[in-house]
């Protein structure tokens, strides 16, 4: 009887030898009255939420051991605790891949003097060749007049809340055609109710692409180009293709560990109405500041069945997961908390046809023209020669 | 006094070998359902919930007596779970269909008539995690809209756009996945003499996992175990004389 008791007894033991399930909250869900229920927060809303474990170099767990006590000795109604905090986020994320990743500190003792923390920008800015964006006067009055033949067309739009869409289209040698735009706002320009100078520019640009016979080239310039909506990948790329085509696959999070994924979904682009395939060769201009919609539009055209693009320019930014400001449609990217104004972070992990994820390394050109400061300033462009010379006549 | 105990046993086990030690083999199968015991934590309008599987296997019996017996079942059983998407995400899932080979063995007690007997099984398993199958549904961010009315209402996603649909094979993140599985089992059923060396018999089983299926890499991660219950029907077949 004595053995049977001791059997039942090992065998409830070990039936009961379950690691718990942690209770883990939502980030948005801490009361940040002190730093250790901030650093709960944000490091438990990464954990479960960020996109990139899978190809991160950062060890999360030992920011974790690192920082948690650093966090639980700092008070948050201190002023130099803040800041020093801020300093801490910066190491934190310093090595995150992800290109898009920005954090916003809500507290008023950093927010006026440190907008946010972008760990990407921090890279880039210590790379050689460095440069911020091309001054957008270059594109607007610089470039049209030198570059274009006359009858081209450029235009602005103001938001009312906030931020400027510009957009500068026309022919080159009078059978080249040229589009630079500063943002993926294409559709929203271009379907506004309210007729605008930009609006007039996109609808030059697709009707000319229709109706002018034989065009020798085309040169899409997304320079400094911030991203914007992946609508618009099928309205300016899809207009150059008679069928959907393939252009890599992105995966989102399949649950709350950080190597829980979906599986890779092929991410495609899809021929616009009545759209024909163009067969001319194809230049599209990209430099270290295209970044998000400007890299994965650079991306798709080169993916044109067609193989008929060319890109000249720099390495892109490397920010090319696509993002989505509501963490609930994908099971993760973008959080806030009490503490944190903003998590910015993408939504999705791309991965382009080659097989090759390139967040956080950016697209390479096939010709590469590196930027000019000198030349710009002189009012000409090496990039945008380039892209004209390999257009034969 | 434990020592003479434990002896005692051991040799009223021991006399009875040579009167009824017998093997028998045979076949069984069954349908189960399995329960992943874990949670989705702040996940919003996500549940994982248990799916049928089904297995078959190889019992093999070694009775020491009339009431005693050793039993091992290598057998094929899969043990899947789903994680089901609800509200705006309706019909957004992901089926896991995950295929073990696994070993049970057990201590087989049996009570009863001749013809008729019922016995429980008490005992533990180990398995391997061979391979795995995902179906389902995501949505597709790069999906094309369909082509709605203005004042169109919808009450999911999917009737904006078409969602990405899967059937492949789930490739193993050696990271991530354990593939050994071990656990214990109890079970209960009945016994029919069908014919001197034949028997029929039908059992409740249930399997406990003791491991996560996810090795542990890393800090608050939410575990994930099989609890598995099985119905399955069989036939013993006993060898020797």
């Amino acid at each position: 009887m004595f053995q049977f008791m001791l059997g039942m007894f090992i065998i409830g033991s070990a039936a009961s030898c379950r690691k718990e399930l942690p209770q883990i909250n939502q980030p948005e869900r801490y009361i940040a009255g002190n730093f250790s229920e901030a650093f709960e927060a944000y490091w438990n809303g990464m954990n479960n939420n960020y996109i990139f474990w899978d190809i991160d170099p950062t060890n999360w767990d030992d920011v974790y051991k690192k920082y948690q006590p650093l966090f639980a000795k700092m008070n948050i109604n201190d002023s130099t605790d803040v800041r020093k905090s801020y300093t801490y986020f910066k190491e934190m994320t310093s090595q995150l891949v992800d290109s898009h990743y920005a954090l916003q500190i809500n507290s008023s003792y950093v927010k006026d003097s440190i907008p946010y923390i972008s760990p990407a920008d921090l890279r880039h800015q210590k790379q050689p060749g460095y440069h911020g964006n091309i001054n957008p006067n270059f594109f607007y009055s610089s470039i049209p007049p030198k570059y274009l033949d006359p009858g081209y067309i450029k235009g602005f739009v103001n938001f009312p809340e906030g931020g400027q869409f510009f957009a500068i289209s026309g022919k080159i040698k009078n059978n080249i055609l040229y589009l630079h735009f500063n943002s993926f706002k294409l559709n929203t320009v271009l379907n506004s109710t309210t007729p605008n100078n930009a609006q007039k520019v996109l609808k030059y640009y697709f009707d000319q692409l229709k109706s002018t016979p034989n065009l020798k080239g085309l040169i899409l310039d997304v320079r400094s180009n911030g991203g914007g909506a992946l609508a618009d990948l099928d309205l300016l790329v899809g207009s150059l293709t008679d069928k959907a085509y393939v252009i890599g696959a992105t995966r989102s999070k399949g649950g709350m560990g950080r190597l829980d994924y979906t599986p890779w979904i092929p991410a495609s682009v899809h021929p616009a109405k009545e759209a024909k395939a163009f067969t001319a060769p194809i230049v599209v201009l990209a430099d270290l500041n295209s970044v998000s919609m400007a890299e994965m539009t650079t991306m798709a055209l080169k993916a044109l069945p067609t193989n008929n693009a060319t890109f000249v320019g720099e390495r892109t930014w490397g920010g090319n997961g696509p993002l989505l400001g509501n963490d609930d449609f994908y099971n993760g990217g973008q959080f806030t908390t009490g503490f944190l104004k903003l998590v910015y972070t993408s939504t999705l992990m791309l991965r382009y046809k080659d097989g090759k994820i390139y967040e956080g390394l950016g697209f390479p050109p096939d010709v590469e023209v590196k930027y000019n400061k000198a030349a710009l300033d002189a009012g000409t462009d090496p990039q945008l020669e380039k892209a004209i010379s390999l257009i034969p006549q | 006094m434990k020592k003479t105990c434990l002896l005692l046993f051991l040799c009223i086990i021991a006399g009875t070998l040579t009167l009824h030690a017998q093997w028998s083999v045979g076949l069984e199968a069954g349908y189960n359902k399995n329960y992943p015991f874990t949670n989705t934590g702040f996940r919003a309008f996500t549940e994982y919930k248990p799916m049928e599987g089904f297995n078959i296997g190889v019992p093999v019996k070694y009775t020491l007596n009339n009431w005693f017996g050793v039993q091992a079942d290598p057998q094929f059983i899969r043990k899947s779970y789903q994680m089901v998407r609800s509200g705006f995400f309706d019909g957004v899932y992901q089926k896991n269909i995950n295929n073990y080979i696994q070993l049970p063995l057990m201590a087989h007690f049996t009570f009863g008539g001749q013809k008729i007997k019922g016995f429980f099984n008490l005992g533990g398993y180990a398995g391997y995690w061979a391979s795995s199958h995902i179906k389902g549904t995501q949505l597709d961010v790069f999906s094309q809209s369909y082509e709605l009315p203005d004042d169109f209402q919808s009450k999911r996603y999917l009737d904006f756009k078409p969602g990405y649909n899967y059937d492949e094979k789930y490739e193993f993140d050696k990271r991530k996945d354990r593939r050994i599985e071990l656990g214990l089992l109890t079970g209960a059923g009945i016994s029919y003499q069908l014919k001197p060396r034949y028997e029929l018999f039908a059992e409740g089983r249930y399997y406990r996992a003791l491991t996560d299926q996810q090795k542990d890499y890393m800090l608050n991660q939410i575990p994930r175990y099989n609890d598995t219950f099985t119905i399955q029907v069989g036939c013993m077949y006993r060898l020797g004389k």
